[in-house]
């Protein structure tokens, strides 16, 4: 049997395959996120940081982006080494 | 049909890239087409700059957490008719791709639309396609380097103004310019425009087809939504085959030739660099480049045009076709349905919201009178577009009465306003320890204009 993920696949299209779709996730997340809750009413402790809310949104953006890289990346790494584990017990 | 490929489709996803150098066509489609792309970039461009009542007419203004659409003030409470639109926007993707194929993706995709124009301005540069190849494939020499580096400006500039104008539909445009002139731009704000500068030049100049072919979800499901009878982009095999190239005035007959004179001038022109006689491919975006080349090439050797055409599975096998099957009319049944409830809802869509919260520390108070007494602080979010001065009244235990230190209620537009309230009745009319009661806001001058809101009387409890 082929491994579902041919080892001839370029590093470039496993990097898009991480980072692309959990950036779409990352803007659903931060849409939604950021209708629930104002970035004022984040702030714990009551510390007194003044953050823009364009800063608040954007760091918002990245963590949830983030978040997601981790998701697909531990998709991936799964896919790939069972498929290889797969393929050795064939062979 | 669609199989076809696959088999060893898979080895070819992953073969090395090769830069495609689409070939400049012309024709009906190819003018159609460039209508559609300046259309839409002009009004991606121009709309951040409409004015409607004094601001940006579109504006999802993030730092306020407004959204203006025209006469429309959205809040972030109005998120759902955000999503609906997105979904009414799925929906009739999916609609048109039954009815039409790929249209979106060879008209309207801003893939496509950005590529194009990136093309033109590439074209414009470093001339034909042969030209291009050329250049590419010469040694660096001044010229070379010349040509490239202005090409890259030109690019770049765009894409900056690209990216400026992204961010300004995000936080007003006319504060952003003038920022941007006196250089005092805030990071993020930098930041974002840089980013999505970065990623038009790098979508538009460099990935191009590659987006549609390795990142593009929807070129995948396409077959999901296709059927016999979608248009798509289609090489007639019966009348072409057997290719071949002949000489002027060959006769086909005694030859044994069709009508492909395999001159590849449909290959050249593939923005995704397929061959489309192989039959449909997910790759194929429908832009029609290689009918209108074919049709230019039939022309030159007097065949009649439509070798390679828009048509259905159906009707180039000779089939009777349907337009409307129950595909197409599901989808349209919901896609109306769906239209019909937003716009219903938008327009008795009443732009003002009361919230009340219980003060938290007393549950209730007894007044000299003897009264029982209950403190609630009022917010009152008025979404309009105009300020309004509101009556507030409330009832659920007779004889309640109503107080507060405000002496009128007025809430500019667009604005919240808090208000600290105090209900207070006497503990014989209370059914139980809680009652619900009811406080209702009105609009003085908007009969339309109310909305109410249950809240918890407490008292001491019947002993
Ligand atoms: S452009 Fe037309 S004639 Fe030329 S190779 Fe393509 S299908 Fe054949
Ligand atoms: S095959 Fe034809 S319609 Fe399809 S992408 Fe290529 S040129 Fe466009």
């Amino acid at each position: 049997m082929q491994a579902p993920i041919p080892d001839n696949m370029p590093r470039s299209h496993l990097v898009i395959s991480v980072l692309w779709p959990s950036f779409g996730t990352a803007i659903i997340a931060t849409g939604l996120f950021f209708s629930a809750f104002h970035p004022r009413d984040l702030v714990p402790f009551d510390l007194d940081i003044d953050v823009s809310p364009i800063a608040a949104y954007s760091i918002g953006f990245f963590l949830f982006w983030l978040l997601g890289i981790v998701s697909s990346y531990g998709t991936l790494y799964f896919t790939i080494s069972n498929a290889r584990f797969v393929g050795n017990q064939e062979n | 049909m669609q199989a076809q490929k696959t088999g060893d489709g898979e080895q070819e996803l992953y073969a090395a890239h090769q830069k495609i150098y689409p070939r400049e066509v012309t024709g009906y489609f190819t003018r159609l087409r460039m209508l559609s792309v300046v259309v839409l970039l002009g009004i991606y461009y121009l709309t951040p700059l409409l004015r409607w009542d004094g601001r940006q007419a579109l504006l999802f203004d993030l730092p306020a957490r407004k959204f203006y659409i025209f006469g429309l003030t959205l809040w972030p409470q109005d998120f759902i008719y955000l999503a609906a639109l997105l979904i009414l926007a799925g929906l009739s993707l999916f609609f048109f791709t039954a009815l039409v194929g790929r249209v979106w993706c060879g008209y309207a995709c801003p893939q496509t639309v950005w590529t194009e124009a990136y093309l033109w301005m590439e074209r414009k540069i470093e001339g034909k396609r042969s030209k291009r190849m050329k250049l590419d494939k010469a040694p660096n020499s001044a010229a070379k380097i010349r040509t490239k580096a202005l090409k890259h400006t030109v690019w770049i500039i765009f894409s900056l103004w690209t990216g400026f104008t992204f961010v300004g539909y995000f936080t007003p445009i006319d504060q952003l310019a003038a920022k941007l002139f006196s250089a005092s731009l805030g990071p993020w704000e930098t930041f974002w425009i840089l980013f999505y500068s970065f990623a038009t030049y790098g979508n538009a100049g460099f990935m191009r087809e590659q987006v549609c072919k390795y990142m593009c979800p929807y070129a995948r499901f396409q077959s999901a939504m296709f059927d016999s009878d979608t248009l798509i982009v289609a090489y007639h095999p019966e009348r072409g085959e057997p290719r071949g190239s002949r000489r002027r005035g060959t006769d086909l007959q005694k030859a044994g030739l069709g009508d492909c004179i395999d001159c590849n001038v449909c290959v050249q022109v593939c923005p995704t660099g397929i061959d489309i006689r192989d039959g449909l491919q997910y790759e194929c975006i429908a832009c029609s480049a290689c009918i209108d080349a074919c049709d230019e090439i039939m022309d030159k050797v007097s065949y009649p045009r439509g070798l390679i055409r828009y048509t259905t599975e159906n009707s180039a096998q000779g089939k009777k076709q349907h337009i409307l099957r129950p595909r197409v009319i599901v989808y349209a049944a919901i896609l109306l349905i769906l239209c019909g409830t937003l716009l219903t809802n938008l327009l008795l869509r009443v732009p003002l919201e009361l919230d009340v919260i219980r003060d938290r520390n007393t549950l209730y108070r007894e007044t000299r009178e003897g009264l029982i007494e209950n403190v609630y602080t009022l917010k009152i979010l008025n979404m309009d577009s105009k300020p309004h001065q509101y009556t507030l009244t409330a009832d659920g235990i007779d004889g309640m009465k109503l107080v507060t230190d405000e002496p009128e209620i007025v809430v500019p537009a667009g604005a919240v306003q808090e208000l600290i309230v105090r209900l207070q009745a006497d503990e014989f009319n209370m059914e139980s320890r809680s009652v619900a009661v009811n406080f209702y806001l009105q609009a003085n001058e908007a009969n339309h204009l109310k909305t109410v809101e249950e809240a918890r009387f407490v008292g001491p409890g019947k002993t």
